[in-house]
């Protein structure tokens, strides 16, 4: 019986850091989280009736300082058409200060985030969206269910930028129509997983 | 002639690393000495924490294997707007890193999928001659475990 509690415990760990990406398709988790730039709680309930954007960034590494402009660029362009954006930074800060609250008011601050940033202290939020990296942005329908989940686009440089993941995303169900393009390969910075 | 002698030695041993260009994934496995029993990929840039750790495990597996097995190291620093390539070599000068090296000018995209990994790095793949993967790690290496692993593969080989 003990052996059974330790292969069971040892088996949701190793499926709690290693869990897959949510599938498109799937009901989105919802999370309550704090806000970094003002300290208030933010709660996204899928299923609300708004298309939402989830964003899984950081304050630390140079992909997901890349795309920060393009990331406000979008929010700015879609917030108009009711879309919500939500940023959140899964990093530990324990063994990273500069994820820490403080860190991420003043980054928010200072480049004018036209959403909230959220801090996930103990990482659930990304392992229960399996992100991976940061940037990985995931796209929420109304009722819930995600429908694309990915990159912001294919490249950090507009100039060598090919595919628009989000934004194509964000036309088609804007326009009545399924996502062409469902799933995509997130780059970025390894998420840095409280231990 | 002794000053000449002092610059010729001052120039060799501040010579810059030398960094390839290459834009198709597909010409990256012909960078490799054709008398290399193994071809190693390793995926890497300098903005990635854990491929920095790295440097000093890859270095160390360069050395330990001799020209049986070959190391390519693929810069993926262009991903980001700001970075130059100049940057990527003074970084390898600081390092000691005398394996080959590439700087990948390509699509992110098209890289991943050539060698068949998600968008995390770093990631080091090994080759044997015919170009059939002999050997894959996601994530940081060991060099003692690597090296002991690719031994073992090299003595499968003879």
């Amino acid at each position: 019986m003990k052996k059974l509690f330790v292969f069971l415990l040892l088996a949701g760990l190793a499926t709690a850091c290693f869990a897959d990406e949510l599938a498109v398709g799937a009901k989105a988790p919802q999370f309550s989280l704090v806000n970094a730039a003002d300290g208030k709680t933010v709660a996204f309930k899928p299923g609300d009736g708004k298309l939402s954007v989830v964003v899984f960034t950081c304050n630390q590494c140079p992909y997901a300082k890349a795309f920060e402009p393009r990331i406000i660029e979008l929010a700015k362009q879609y917030q108009s058409k009711g879309v919500v954006f939500y940023a959140i930074d899964p990093n530990d800060e324990a063994q990273y200060a500069v994820e820490s609250l403080a860190e991420m008011k003043s980054r928010a601050t200072e480049k004018g985030y036209p959403f909230p940033y959220l801090k996930d202290g103990n990482s659930a939020i990304a392992h229960a969206y399996g992100a991976r990296v940061t940037p990985h942005v995931y796209l929420i329908d109304g009722g819930g269910t995600l429908r694309y989940r990915g990159y912001v686009d294919d490249s950090a440089k507009p100039e060598e930028r090919r595919t628009t993941g989000l934004s194509n995303a964000l036309d088609d169900l804007l326009g009545g129509k399924s996502v062409s393009n469902q799933t995509t390969r997130a780059f970025g910075c390894t998420i840095k997983w409280k231990s | 002639m002794r000053r000449t002698l002092l610059i010729l030695l001052f120039a060799t041993s501040a010579s810059a690393a030398e960094l390839r260009d290459v834009s198709d994934p597909a010409k990256i496995r012909d960078v490799f000495p054709t008398t290399s029993k193994i071809r190693m990929v390793n995926i890497w840039a300098t903005w990635c924490v854990p491929c920095v750790a790295e440097m000093p495990e890859l270095r160390a597996v360069a050395k330990a294997l001799g020209p049986d097995v070959a190391l390519a190291g693929v810069s993926m620093d262009n991903m980001i707007p700001e970075t130059t390539r100049e940057k990527v070599i003074v970084f390898l000068d600081r390092q000691k890193i005398s394996y080959i090296n590439l700087y990948y000018r390509g699509n992110a995209d098209d890289l991943a999928t050539f060698f068949r990994f998600e968008g995390e790095i770093p990631v080091t793949i090994a080759f044997d001659r015919q170009g059939k993967e002999v050997w894959r790690h996601q994530g940081m290496i060991k060099s003692a475990d690597t090296i002991a692993e690719l031994r073992k593969l090299l003595r499968r080989m003879q």
